[in-house]
């Protein structure tokens, strides 16, 4: 026992030492190496932890959303409609919305514009987003100008800016008073942008929902899974480009990895023939070639995702931040919850360090399967 | 000690490049002696002392080594015979570049499991036998032809083999060097060791140290030599 483990210390030994005399080969290898598992881990670290925040930020959006649809497009619903949907059995309440989008010229952006429930905004109040304040320089106590539908200007008093934990969804966001709104958009009072619908049995969703539109063919319902669902699918489709891109990136490795790993030199196949000669085994060959696969992998593994983690969680996915984080109209500065999944990182090992593993054993036993005899004619 | 008996190697067998290396050949080695193979180049020299020292398998014939027969024996069981009963000098010396001295000569007992310190001691004890202590650390690219020749004996002894076998150990050597191998083949000898040579350096096959000169041409042995 203590001989076997003497014996894979002084193999081992002599593949670190063995690493360490072609430190110029290796290092390019885990320079590269480390920067696919970067870009690969930094990718699938960044849509996980979006999802998973945009998920935990849902929770809270009602079971159901009721829209008015004219010609296929969202129109302004009639409040009266409210009544009738109480009415449904198994409908626990209905809300009125108001919410739109404003044009800012100066900012040159669309902000997000709404009324908050159970908040308590005067008239003339406003509560902007962290991007927003960012953008237009303006902050607790200031005024800012915004105009009305026909192009008068109103002025309001920024009550507050929103905090910057919620900055991924809130970046560009405007709170305002219905009376606000309302002179914003000239929009009357027996009219709201949507209705929320809150179900008393969770179950009952997609029939309530069903109910809605059978009793008002000119709305639409959207339930909160749907809504999820759309989330996760824009995510997963940002995710894919950078894939997409990076793909290249990973085949362009996976040759070079082929090449450095698999295209033993004959300076290599020398060396296994004279340690076969000398009295090495073929499995003590391949122990080595292991564990030379195994260090330059894992090392790169390691520092790769523990890199990966620093820029998304802690470094706002800077080098991403063009594809990833459309969100937003005003790129949001935000730091992600951190949050990885066993899962992922198994996908990230199993795409990474077993292709190499491979590419490095199969090569080596080819060439350690050879008679020790062929060293006696170098 | 070793026996051969009708071998032949043929190597790409079947192939249109086909080359038979040794012809029907049998020979007998005796324990703690000196044997000289003798001849031209591609007399078979290289391939048989491979055969002897287990490195590679006859196409036909067997060998038998001390008393077992050993040609149809697993990889694994013929390593470890090799590991433990020969010693290798090869004629370029074959040692690892890029790492010292001391690590070369540590390299065949690796496997063995023995403890890296204790190894560590008996390979620093070889090279002191060799005049190479102060070199111990060294890499091997830095030595003079003779260090390495040296270095190349030392790792051959590492394991303590019985049987030392040394293929054209002086064709890169000078003669000065020459006869200092041969004076390093003649303590072994002294000590009990049977010992191998493929050379055709009248230094080698006419010193006084060799019990046998055994000469081959073409694949054949043509005078197997006095015992």
């Amino acid at each position: 026992m203590i001989r076997s483990i003497e014996k894979h210390r002084n193999i081992l030994d002599f593949t670190l030492s063995s690493l360490w005399r072609r430190r110029g080969k290796n290092l390019a290898l885990l320079v590269v190496y480390t920067l696919v598992v970067f870009s690969l881990g930094s990718v699938m670290f960044f849509t996980e932890a979006l999802k998973n925040e945009a998920a935990i930020i849902l929770r809270n959006t009602p079971e159901i959303i009721v829209q008015r649809m004219a010609a296929g497009r969202h129109d302004l619903i009639p409040v009266a409609y409210a009544q009738k949907i109480i009415a449904i059995r198994g409908v626990e309440a209905v809300k009125d919305r108001l919410w739109g989008y404003y044009f800012d010229p100066i900012g040159r952006a669309n902000y997000t514009i709404m009324v908050p429930e159970g908040m308590d905004l005067k008239d003339n109040e406003l509560i902007v987003g962290a991007g927003i304040s960012r953008v237009r320089q303006v902050f607790r106590g200031n005024a800012m100008l915004l105009r009305t539908y026909d192009g008068r200007p109103i002025s309001f008093l920024i009550k507050g800016v929103l905090s910057p934990d919620s900055e991924l969804i809130s970046s560009d966001l405007m709170l305002v008073s219905r009376a606000g709104f309302r002179q914003l958009f000239g929009l009357a009072e027996d009219h709201a942008t949507d209705l929320t619908v809150t179900v008393l049995n969770k179950k009952e969703i997609p029939t309530i929902a069903a109910k809605i539109v059978d009793a008002f063919p000119d709305t639409r319902a959207i339930t909160r899974d749907e809504i999820l669902r759309t989330y996760d699918a824009v995510f997963d489709w940002r995710g894919g480009i950078m894939i997409a891109i990076l793909a290249g990136a990973v085949l362009a490795f996976l040759i070079f990895a082929w090449d450095k790993a698999a295209g033993l030199s004959a300076e290599e196949k020398r060396e296994i023939g004279i340690l076969k000669a000398i009295g090495w085994e073929t499995a003590d060959v391949l122990q080595m070639k292991f564990w030379e696969g195994m260090v330059v992998s894992l090392s790169s593994f390691f520092i790769g995702v523990i890199l990966a983690y620093f820029h998304i969680f802690f470094g706002s996915a800077t080098l991403f931040e063009p594809v990833l984080k459309g969100w937003a109209v005003l790129y949001p500065d935000f730091r992600l919850t951190p949050f990885i999944s066993g899962y992922q990182l198994a996908i990230l090992f199993f795409f990474t360090v077993i292709p190499y593993t491979v590419a490095t054993i199969i090569p080596a036993w080819r060439a350690a399967t050879i008679d020790p005899d062929v060293v006696m004619r170098f | 000690m070793i026996e051969l008996q009708n071998i032949r190697k043929v190597f790409n067998e079947g192939r249109p490049n086909e080359y038979i290396a040794l012809h029907d050949l049998s020979l007998t080695i005796a324990a703690h002696q000196v044997t000289v193979l003798k001849g031209p180049s591609g007399s078979g020299k290289t391939t048989l002392l491979s055969l002897l020292g287990c490195m590679a398998r006859p196409t036909a014939g067997r060998i038998v080594l001390k008393g077992s027969e050993i040609t149809s024996l697993p990889e694994r069981f013929l390593t470890d015979i090799r590991r433990k009963t020969f010693g290798f000098i090869f004629q370029q010396f074959n040692l690892l570049g890029g790492i010292s001295v001391i690590e070369n000569v540590m390299l065949p007992a690796y496997p063995l499991g023995e403890p890296f310190a204790a190894l560590k001691q008996q390979a620093l004890g070889l090279l002191e036998l060799f005049n190479l202590t102060h070199k111990a650390a060294a890499k091997v690219e830095w030595l003079s032809g003779g260090e390495a020749q040296r270095t190349a004996i030392a790792r051959a002894l590492v394991n303590h083999p019985e049987v030392i076998i040394a293929d054209e150990p002086t064709a890169h050597l000078d003669t000065k060097l020459s006869r200092e191998f041969m004076d390093i083949m003649r303590d072994f000898k002294a000590q009990g060791k049977t010992i191998l040579i493929a050379s055709h350096d009248p230094l080698v096959h006419e010193s006084p140290v060799v019990d046998r000169v055994v000469r081959m041409r073409d694949g054949r042995i043509i005078d197997s030599g006095a015992i």
